[in-house]
């Protein structure tokens, strides 16, 4: 078919070439682990088919999401939101296992899909949400690695150039496979906050009892209480997770085969990811405790400036260097999303596994994004505080359009067959939308009519 | 048998890249699920500007 297409034009060849080196490299990826099947080597396979999942929730623990932790941590201790933050990751599982579903029965992306089966119109409307939702928080990733970079004395355009190269440096490896391990190794310091936990000396018997009993709740429900909920809720379920991880599914070329893996990868992304936002909470529970104001406090290194006397230096060290590692962990896996979704819309090359000539404007849109991201940080005066807290309410708020699309799809027999959603993902998903949608109508009242409360 | 020929035959053939190429038909939207669609777009654009109240409202608080 290759050379039947490059006799056609020299548009015809180019495609052609750029297909063969897509397909040569994602065949490699699945010869192995076709033998290892055949090998039944199990915890092999479920290695070499992890990936997505876990960048996606690993991803998402980014330096916003951080700071909405340690905030709650700080302003709350461990109370209600540490049950409420586990009920989210397992929203995050319920929504995520669905694009694994939709990746390995349909081989294409989530955009692609959209414009597809729903039209342009639907189809630009999610990527007008996708691209002013990843811009802004690629701009809060770079915002959480410039103040990082300044708990440890660097100045901001230093932190941020070396930020930004990473991540476009991470785009030349050329290969989905190498660049998901690479990441996979930045990520896997998002437990950073274990130890940053354990230096605050938590009470055990006062997490279970938070657990079992959604209690202690300081201060009843407020506008405060209501922000946090969604900053929370948007810490754990984003619209570029969607479309990140469906098309790192098909990128890395899951099959209906590989559907358990997909699944126990996912979920295990969820469970440490959790872990690491329960424990970013209880290393901030001593701010809580000490009834500092954390109102103004801009970004994660500031909660460890705050947590030294408190927790000693090493734990603060471990907590800054974790909000820099999140930041850039997640700036590497949005700007990916992003550049998945343009190519994917322009039906333009959209692989980690093309060069840059065959893949320009998929590496295009990725470095453009990161550079105008970066770029805004470095504006003298700009509001980096007020972009920090609003931008998990913007993604919550744009989750539900984005989440209802998702379950149209997941319930495309015609692309799905008998992949579709049952009657419990349904009602998972269907619950979700309306919580989300719930949540963000609240916000909105409350913001408008600040009484309604009674605070 | 090469190695690339034995990576491609990994692959399953929906999975080549021209296969992806291939148009999917459009869905038929039912009037249930425009009313949805539509209801939510509207969601988001009264929210939004709250959310930009908000913001703003935010950077004036001295």
């Amino acid at each position: 078919m290759g050379q039947d297409l490059a006799q056609i034009s020299p548009l015809a060849e180019q495609f052609s070439r750029r297909a063969r080196l897509e397909d040569l490299a994602r065949g490699r990826d699945r010869h192995r682990v076709l033998e290892t099947r055949r090998a039944r080597r199990p915890l092999r396979l479920l290695w070499l088919l992890t990936g997505p999942g876990l960048l996606a929730m690993l991803g998402e623990n980014d330096g916003p999401s951080m700071v909405s932790y340690a905030t709650t941590g700080a302003t709350y201790g461990v109370g209600f939101f540490v049950p409420f933050i586990l009920l989210t990751f397992v929203m995050a599982f319920a929504v995520q296992e669905m694009t694994v579903r939709l990746g390995a029965a349909t081989h294409r992306g989530h955009a692609e899909l959209i414009f597809a089966r729903f039209g342009p119109f639907w189809g630009y409307l999610a990527m007008a949400d996708l691209v002013v939702g990843n811009l802004l928080t690629l701009v809060t990733e770079f915002i959480a690695i410039q103040a990082g970079g300044l708990y440890f004395g660097a100045p901001a355009p230093v932190s941020v150039g070396i930020g930004a190269l990473v991540v476009i440096a991470s785009l030349a490896l050329r290969r989905y496979a190498t660049w998901e391990r690479a990441v996979m190794i930045f990520a896997a310091f998002n437990l950073l906050f274990v130890p940053a936990a354990l230096f605050a000396h938590p009470d055990g018997a006062a997490l279970a009892r938070a657990l079992a009993t959604w209690r202690p709740l300081q201060g009843g429900f407020s506008v405060a209480f209501v922000t946090l909920a969604m900053a929370n809720i948007g810490a754990t379920v984003t619209p570029w997770m969607i479309f990140f991880q469906q098309s790192a599914v098909v990128d890395k070329g899951l099959t209906v085969a590989d559907l358990p893996q997909g699944r126990i990868e996912t979920a295990l992304g969820a469970v440490v990811a959790a872990v690491a936002a329960i424990a970013t909470i209880v290393a901030t529970a001593p701010l809580f405790a000490a009834g500092i104001d954390v109102s103004k406090f801009v970004s994660g290194p500031d909660f460890a400036s705050a947590l030294r006397p408190l927790i000693g230096s090493t734990g603060a060290t471990l907590f800054a260097l974790g909000v820099l590692e999140a930041g850039l962990v997640a700036a590497m896996t949005i700007t990916t999303s992003s550049a998945y979704a343009f190519g994917e819309t322009l039906r333009a090359g959209h692989s980690l596994n093309l060069d840059f000539t065959e893949g320009r404007l998929f590496y295009g849109a990725a470095i453009v994004s990161t550079l105008a991201a970066a770029g805004v940080v470095l504006i003298p005066g700009a509001p980096l505080l007020a972009m920090t807290l609003t931008v998990n309410v913007i993604a919550t708020l744009m989750m539900a359009p984005a989440l209802l699309l998702l379950l149209l799809l997941a319930n495309d027999r015609e692309i799905m067959g008998r992949l579709a959603n049952g009657r419990f993902a349904n009602l998972i998903g269907g619950t979700i939308v309306v919580a989300i949608t719930a949540v963000g109508a609240i916000y909105g009242l409350v913001v408008v009519f600040p009484g309604l409360l009674g605070n | 048998m090469s190695d690339q020929s034995r990576w491609l035959e990994a692959l399953e053939p929906d999975q080549f890249v021209a296969a992806t190429e291939t148009p999917l038909p459009r869905r038929k939207l039912s009037r249930g699920v425009l009313v949805l669609l539509i209801a939510l777009r509207i969601y988001v654009f009264i929210t939004a500007p709250i959310v930009v109240y908000a913001f703003v409202r935010a950077l004036l608080t001295p």
